[in-house]
């Protein structure tokens, strides 16, 4: 077991340090960020004196090496733009979008996983169609043009949520709607599968000839079992989580990393962005994590094999 | 319980309390907040640091100027009133300032000519290493800056500049606090900057909210808001809803489309002003690339000629704006600009073909970069001038990018730009010399698209030197005459600042972008 673990954690490390790598590779060879932070009427003189107050005059390699010493020392420097350290700017704006993620999470948990069983248990059914229409359509609408669709009722016609920000529980409506449908429907559509596959197996057969509770099968042995593939689904739809609220951030102005990353890039802010590249990595690395764990949580046998 | 008795006698006592209180805090505790959802902020609030756009939006609430001008009294805003400086006086190279007494920044300390002289000076604006260099661009001939007693203060220039006081009424002129600037340092300030404005910023988050709160020892008496929240939203769809249905008291930048969907409701007011600004094309007249045919003057001149102009501006803008026919007559140069000027190359498409047969023009393919939604409509005009110029056998291609870094990057024919008017107001100093004379970047960065001529260089001097209106408007024709010689650009329209707002506010837009929430520009 501990082996295993110290695998995993080795792996981590790599893949975080590849990602940093590579990020600070392509952000320094696709241009020069002076330009795009001072703008276009920048004079050389200011030019010249920005890119030595930031380093940015040295070689590459030496950069490369003053950052990874720097990181050594649980720094990741400061923003181009606001002259602040990264790491406070990144955990400033981590709250909101980890409140959205999870309001987010839990609406389309809610919504998703029961309409995937109801749809399994009423097969071919009326429901079942309706279900799967607003699954496939939940998950085929792009969230930033859904998002944009609810502003222009809620609040430019009916007037009843406010368009952006945060601040209240209605502030989270919205957002959270649009971040979560996709998952929603992706959620619906594999349980859906899922509880069918489970359904047919034998034990559900001799649970029913038992006269076991139909309420009881499907929560305490059907759903069970039909949770390894569900949890999978969790896990990999907490990457477009963060993909997602890129969009949505920016579209209803949430401050949360998201729209910080949009900023960051469009500014060139090389420390910032590859600060909020690290930390979304780390994110998904420990998303992968948690998924590997519950897997063993779930299934004895994946427990017993590692 | 409460009785009639009571009642009156609570009444009486609450009526007595309030008119025993200072007027300015009962005054102050009716103000109320307003809100303005803006498309961005900036990185920074420096005065110099931090131009841009969507900083002088907001400047002025913090920030005051040395001079003001009104905009009031003269919708060109030519009449310089007094602002810090209440007095100024020119002698040969030097001009006195006398400032206003007892100014107070929001620390509480009071301004001196100690704070103007290093506001102006060589260690913040045009030294060696100066903490804000993009000054020695608005200091040129600065040779002296000097405090002579706590309100008087002298500035010494190389030769004789009637400017200076215009020149005080831009960027250069908002005063910031000298020591509080020293102690903290140009980064820090930039973050939390302190001026002499009606509003102090309490709180600063570049990619989210400025919030500034009433400052009641403003020199001018109390601001009318409690407080102003510039808030970024970045979806034009949030603004507009949030406008409409509450949220916002005010929003910025609106697609021209768009105006009339936000005008068509009851309770939204729409406000436009014709900017100092005008965006262009430059044309590379480099031979870099070597085979570059823009090097040809007559195929850039049939270019030229093979727009039409009016047209696309009536098109995307309908009468809101124009298309100035001649470069640099511009009616906001006052006495300098001549309705009745003749355009020497006017759309003509059979002139342009002509010119371009005379050129060396093999039918190449000319790159014009483009920066993406920089400028409102600049995309949508580029695609109808690509389709004028095939008609006269011009092949260009529109290359739009993400960034101005993109945009700079070689090969290159073309490129977007835009080039602002007010830095001397009534004067064609700043788009003429300034924009495109022997230090700017036009002519000096890497990406530089010309190299000024004798001609223009020896009239430019000329110009610099001139200082009664009769040879300064001489110099300036015969500069302007040398620029369209070349042709190195291409002026498209002026361009225009609009906002939408509460219609129970009264808000008066300025040509400079400012949104003054204060004094006669807006009253709630």
């Amino acid at each position: 077991m501990t082996r295993f673990w110290l695998i995993k954690f080795l792996r981590t490390v790599l893949t975080l340090w590849l990602v940093v790598t590579f990020t600070f590779i392509v952000l320094r060879t696709s241009g020069d960020p002076v330009v795009a932070l001072l703008g276009g009427d920048a004079m050389p003189d200011e030019i010249e004196q920005f890119r030595q107050q930031w380093g940015l005059d040295q070689p590459l390699f030496v950069q490369y090496l003053q950052y990874v010493a720097q990181m050594a020392t649980g720094q990741f420097g400061d923003s181009l733009r606001d002259h602040r350290p990264v790491i406070d700017i990144i955990f400033e704006r981590v709250p909101a979008t980890l409140s959205l993620g999870l309001a987010a999470y839990l609406m389309a948990a809610l919504i998703g996983i029961p309409a995937g069983i109801l749809a399994a248990l009423r097969r071919g059914s009326f429901i079942d169609r309706a279900i799967m229409a607003f699954a496939v359509f939940g998950f085929a609408l792009p969230n930033f043009f859904l998002g944009i669709l609810m502003i222009l009722f809620f609040s430019l016609i009916l007037q009843v949520l406010p368009s952006s920000g945060t601040g209240t529980i209605w502030h989270f409506i919205m957002p959270a709607i649009t971040l979560g449908t996709f998952t929603a429907g992706t959620l619906a559509r594999f349980t859906r599968s899922a509880m069918l596959e489970v359904l047919e197996k034998p034990y559900m057969r001799a649970a029913a000839a038992k006269g076991v509770p139909a309420i009881k099968r499907i929560l305490f042995h059907a759903l069970p079992n039909a949770a390894i593939p569900i949890v999978t689904i969790i896990g990999l739809n907490l990457g477009q989580l963060i993909a997602g609220a890129i969009v949505v951030e920016t579209v209803f102005a949430w401050p949360g990393v998201g729209r910080l990353l949009v900023t960051a890039v469009s500014q060139r802010d090389l420390a910032l962005v590859q600060g909020l590249v690290l930390v979304i990595a780390t994110t998904m690395v420990l998303a992968n994590l948690i998924v590997d764990l519950t897997y063993g949580l779930l299934d004895p046998r994946i427990r017993k094999g590692a | 319980m409460i009785t009639r008795r009571t009642f009156g006698k609570y009444s009486l006592g609450a009526g007595l309390y309030a008119l025993a209180s200072p007027t300015t805090r009962a005054f102050a505790q009716n103000r109320p907040t307003i809100t303005v959802a803006v498309d961005n902020l900036w990185a920074n609030i420096n005065t110099i640091n931090g131009i841009s756009t969507t900083t002088r939006r907001f400047f002025p609430n913090i920030y005051s100027h040395l001079v003001e001008r009104d905009y009031i009294g003269d919708k060109e805003g030519l009449i310089l009133k007094p602002g810090l400086a209440t007095e100024w006086t020119q002698n040969g190279k030097v001009w006195t300032l006398k400032l206003r007494e007892g100014v107070k920044f929001h620390n509480g300390e009071t301004m001196t000519a100690e704070d103007v002289a290093f506001t102006l000076g060589p260690e913040r604006l045009w030294g060696e290493k100066p903490f804000e260099p993009r000054g020695k661009t608005f200091t040129a001939g600065f040779v002296r800056v000097e405090a002579i007693d706590d309100l008087t203060l002298e500035i010494e220039t190389e030769r004789e500049d009637p400017h200076i006081p215009g020149k005080l009424t831009g960027y250069i002129g908002f005063v910031v606090p000298k020591k509080h600037y020293l102690d903290v340092g140009v980064d820090a300030f930039g973050q939390a900057p302190i001026g002499t404005g009606p509003y102090r910023v309490t709180t600063f988050r570049s990619g989210e909210v400025l919030e500034m709160e009433a400052f009641d020892d403003y020199w001018e008496g109390p601001p009318p808001a409690e407080k102003v929240i510039w808030k970024i939203v970045p979806e034009f769809a949030g603004r507009m809803a949030g406008l409409v249905s509450g949220e916002f008291d005010f929003i910025a930048n609106i697609p021209t489309d768009q105006e009339a969907q936000l005008a068509s409701y009851d309770n939204v007011t729409l406000a436009r002003a014709l900017a100092g600004n005008y965006p262009a094309f430059a044309f590379n007249t480099r031979p870099d690339p070597e085979d570059n045919p823009l090097v040809d003057v007559n195929l850039r001149k049939g270019m030229v000629q093979a727009i039409d102009m009016d047209s696309i501006v009536q098109a995307l803008f309908g009468d809101t704006t124009f298309h100035p026919a001649v470069p640099f007559n511009f009616p906001e140069y006052g006495k300098f600009y001549d309705p009745d000027m003749k355009n020497p190359l006017p759309y003509d498409p059979a002139a342009a073909r002509a010119l371009i047969e005379k050129s060396r023009y093999k039918g190449e393919t000319l790159r014009w970069h483009i920066t993406r939604s920089f400028y409102p409509n600049y995309e949508a005009a580029a695609e109808i001038m690509v389709e004028m110029w095939r008609q006269v056998g011009v092949n260009v291609q529109a290359v739009i990018l993400d960034n101005f870094q993109l945009v700079y990057t070689r090969p290159y024919h073309m490129m977007n730009m835009s080039m602002s008017t007010d830095f001397i107001p009534g004067d064609p100093y700043q788009p003429l010399w300034l924009d495109w004379g022997p230090t700017s970047s036009r002519a000096t960065a890497h990406w530089k698209t010309w190299d000024p001529t004798p001609e223009y260089l020896a009239a430019g001097k000329v110009f610099e030197e001139a200082t009664d209106f009769e040879s300064r408007r001489a110099a300036y024709l015969k500069l302007s005459q040398a620029w369209q010689d070349v042709t190195p650009g291409y002026y498209l329209w002026k361009s225009v600042y609009n906002w939408a707002h509460r219609s129970d506010i009264e808000f008066v837009p300025r040509p400079d972008g400012e949104m003054r929430m204060f004094g006669d520009y807006m009253a709630l």
